[in-house]
Formats: C-alpha cells, structure tokens, sequence
C-alpha cells in the first residue's frame, strides 16, 4: 500500500493488561533441559511471560484494561462510537468477540463493533483503521482492542515457540481532535508466506480430529499437533530483514524524520536477537529502539503497546514524543506508523486474576 | 571472504573455539540447529548485506554446502 498520511485523530490513552500466572525459565528448564533453555532464553531474551490459564481469554485481559481506561479518560460510554477488537485468539468462532466485549462494557447500541484476524502486524492495522474511521467522520471516538493469548496454542513441547510466547490484552482510545499533528501509515501482505506462521487445523480447510489434535515429534524434535501453532523462525526472520528496514525507511520519509527526530522506535517485540539485529542493521540508536520482551516474551499484536506500557509510560503522559511503531509476522503482513504522541492517559500495567469469578 | 576467514565466521555463529572448525564436517557434527540457522542468516546479512533463502540454507548438509550456498562470496584461496 501506498503511505497514507492523515491529520485530526489523536491517542488519548492507553492501558495493557497480563494474566496474574508466569512461566519462567525454570518450567522451561523442565521442558527442554537446563542448557538448551537457557540457550534459547539468551537468543530470545525472554525470561519469564505471563500466562492466561483456568480459561482465561484474551478479551477477558482487553476487558480489564479497556474499563480502567474508560474510567480513568472519563469517557462515557456512549460516547464511543466503534469498537475494534484485534486478536488471533477470540472467544468463539462466532459471534465476533468485539460484540461480546461491547455487551459487556455496556457500551450504546449506536456503537460499530467488529473483530480485525492479524496478529504481529494487527495493532498497526487497528491503529490505521480506527483512524481512518475518524477522519472520514464515522466516529469521533473509537476504542482498540489488541491482545492474544498465544501460550494457549502452542504446544508446550515446541522450543520454537513455547519459550517465546506470552500472552496480553491492551486498549487503545483514539479521538477526533482538529489540533493533532498528522500521522502517517504505511501497510503491506505477502500471503505467499502464509505457510510460516499458522496453525494448520481447528477452522473449517482443516476442521479438528483426532488425528489433527495428535501432538507427534517434527523437526528439530519438536512435539506439536496441526492444532497447535507452527512458526518457521528462519523463514520469518528472512521475511523480516527483506521488508522492515525498508518499511521504516520509507515511514521516517514520509513524516519528513531524520533518525534525531525520532524519540522512540517501538517494534514488535518478536525476539531480542531479531531486533537488536535489526537495530544494528539499521543504525538505529541503541537506547531509543525498545526493548521490552525481557518479562513478557512476544505477546503477538499486544507487544507495541505492552511494550510502550512498560517502557515509556511516564513520558508519553508528560512529554510530546515522535514515535516510530512497527509491526511485522504471521500474515505475512505488516504496518508501520509514525506519530506524534503527547498527554497521553496511561494506566500502569493491570493485572488480571486468571481465577474463575 | 577467504575460506579461513568464513570458517572464523561460522565458529563465531555456533560458539566453537577458533580455530576447531576444519571445513570437512557435517553440520551435525557441529551440533547446527535452529539457532544456529538464525545466527549464520544474521551473520550472513550483516557480513554481505545478502538474504539468504532458509529453503536453500535447509538443504545444507555440511559446512562445504554452505560454502557453495555463498558462490564466490568465499574465496578458495
């Protein structure tokens, strides 16, 4: 796609939840033996992610995190006008789970609500489309809702992505503001590389069997069912050197940015060895290309915002920063934004109890 | 890239002391694994500023393959 540039919408607030459980590396320890978790915790940089067990789901983390931002923007809810939730992990196959979390923040039946399927790349697309909603005057407020829960299908015997996954809901307020500076988006898909992140079974081209729920050893050893999730890493990090680079080069021209003008860089937080080489490759500077999978592992379309939760939430609600975000994974698919944020409402990072009510 | 220059590279990307790799192994041999393929495609990138196809890199059975994966990027001399 063409960069798209668009002026009057501005984030208002922000807020990211996790589940209350954690896998550390010692249960990965158990998993694989001591050497190779700790040599894929090295590689990864993750050490421990939170969890959703007893059933938790990604709209129950979303949830959470979109009433304390309602509350603490002091939005009525009928003011919000759509409701975009962005999620691999929904609550059913149907109905969408953007209508079930409508229902339950009790929000006006004046208000569009609709699900978005796309992961790594999802809090872009989300971010452009409720943008896109405002500035064409549909809506005046919208909330995003960007979140999955990962670590409920993989399998916990794959090193490939057992180790790396965690799981997180957030909630994005965006709202018409004829003041704000203009943004600029830049979106794209390779569907020829769909093969390298999916889950092959449990939908309709590959409904759910017996044999399909079977968990057998396939490469490098790995145990995995066809309904668990599969992720060729070296496929994916391929696809990643050949098109983030450009794609944030041609973002940062686009917003007329040179490197200075750039307070943060926030990537989805895929693995560190990627983005620090990345980082590398792109001569990005070190202490503004963020960081953020250390405690939470790759949290999927949840990770830009998890990671600016974590990493620049005192600023963001108290300085004007140029931001730099980018998305890039299953799909193939990708997105990248460039804005300016500033007194933005950001809630600290929510906790949500995994026990049944 | 000379060949001793590449055998240095490949030591580098799977951790093995300088020096120990000969150039006659298997990749099995050097205990090559999924990190590994990450960490030659890394160095690969970084070094010749080239994409190497994972699909290609798959087929590599020895280090001798993975010469022959670079052409004349490596040098025999």
């Amino acid at each position: 796609m063409a960069v798209s540039r668009l002026t009057g919408v501005r984030l208002a607030g922000l807020a990211s939840a996790v589940p209350q459980d954690t896998l550390t590396l010692a249960d990965d320890a158990l998993s694989f033996g001591d050497a190779d978790a700790k040599r894929i915790s090295e590689s990864t940089g993750v050490s421990k992610r939170y969890v959703a067990s007893n059933g938790l789901c990604t709209s129950d983390l979303c949830l959470a995190a979109g009433e304390r931002l309602l509350a603490e923007l002091g939005w009525p809810r009928d003011s919000v006008d759509a409701l975009i939730f962005v999620s691999q992990t929904p609550d059913y196959l149907l109905p969408a789970t953007s209508c079930s979390i409508h229902g339950r923040l009790g929000l006006s039946t004046r208000c569009a609500a609709f699900d978005i399927n796309l992961g790594c790349s999802g809090y872009i697309y989300g971010f452009w489309l409720a943008s896109q909603l405002i500035v064409s005057g549909s809506a005046r407020r919208v909330l995003l809702l960007v979140g999955d829960t990962i670590s409920r299908i993989v399998s916990p015997r794959d090193r490939a992505t057992a180790p790396l996954f965690g799981d997180a809901g957030t909630a994005t307020a965006l709202e018409s503001d004829a003041n704000a500076p203009s943004m600029v988006f830049e979106l794209g898909t390779d569907g020829t590389g769909q093969e390298h992140l999916i889950v092959p079974a449990g939908a309709f081209r590959q409904p759910r069997t017996e044999r399909t729920a079977e968990r057998t050893e396939r490469e490098g050893g790995n145990i995995r069912s066809d309904e668990d999730l599969f992720m060729n890493g070296a496929e994916v990090f391929a696809f990643t050197l050949r098109v983030v680079p450009k794609l944030i080069k041609s973002v940062m021209d686009a917003a007329e940015w040179s490197t200075e003008d750039i307070d943060a860089w926030v990537m989805h937080q895929a693995n560190r060895f990627m983005l620090q080489h990345l980082i590398k490759r792109m001569k990005l500077p070190a202490d503004k290309a963020v960081l953020a999978m250390e405690e939470y592992g790759n949290t999927s379309s949840a990770s830009i915002p998890l990671a600016m939760t974590h990493t620049l939430r005192k600023r963001l609600m108290n300085e004007k920063l140029n931001l730099v975000m980018v998305g890039f994974g299953v799909g193939l698919s990708w997105g990248a934004a460039a804005l300016t944020c500033y007194n933005v409402i950001m809630p600290d990072l929510l906790v949500v109890s995994s026990q049944p009510a | 890239m000379n060949k001793r220059e590449f055998l240095s590279l490949l030591e580098e990307v799977i951790e093995a002391d300088p020096g120990t790799i000969k150039g006659t192994e298997t990749l099995e041999e050097l205990g090559w694994d999924s990190l590994s393929v990450l960490g030659f495609i890394a160095s690969i990138d970084e070094r010749f500023g080239v994409d190497i196809s994972p699909k290609e890199l798959n087929k590599c059975k020895t280090v001798s393959d993975l010469i022959a994966l670079l052409g004349d990027r490596v040098t025999t001399d």
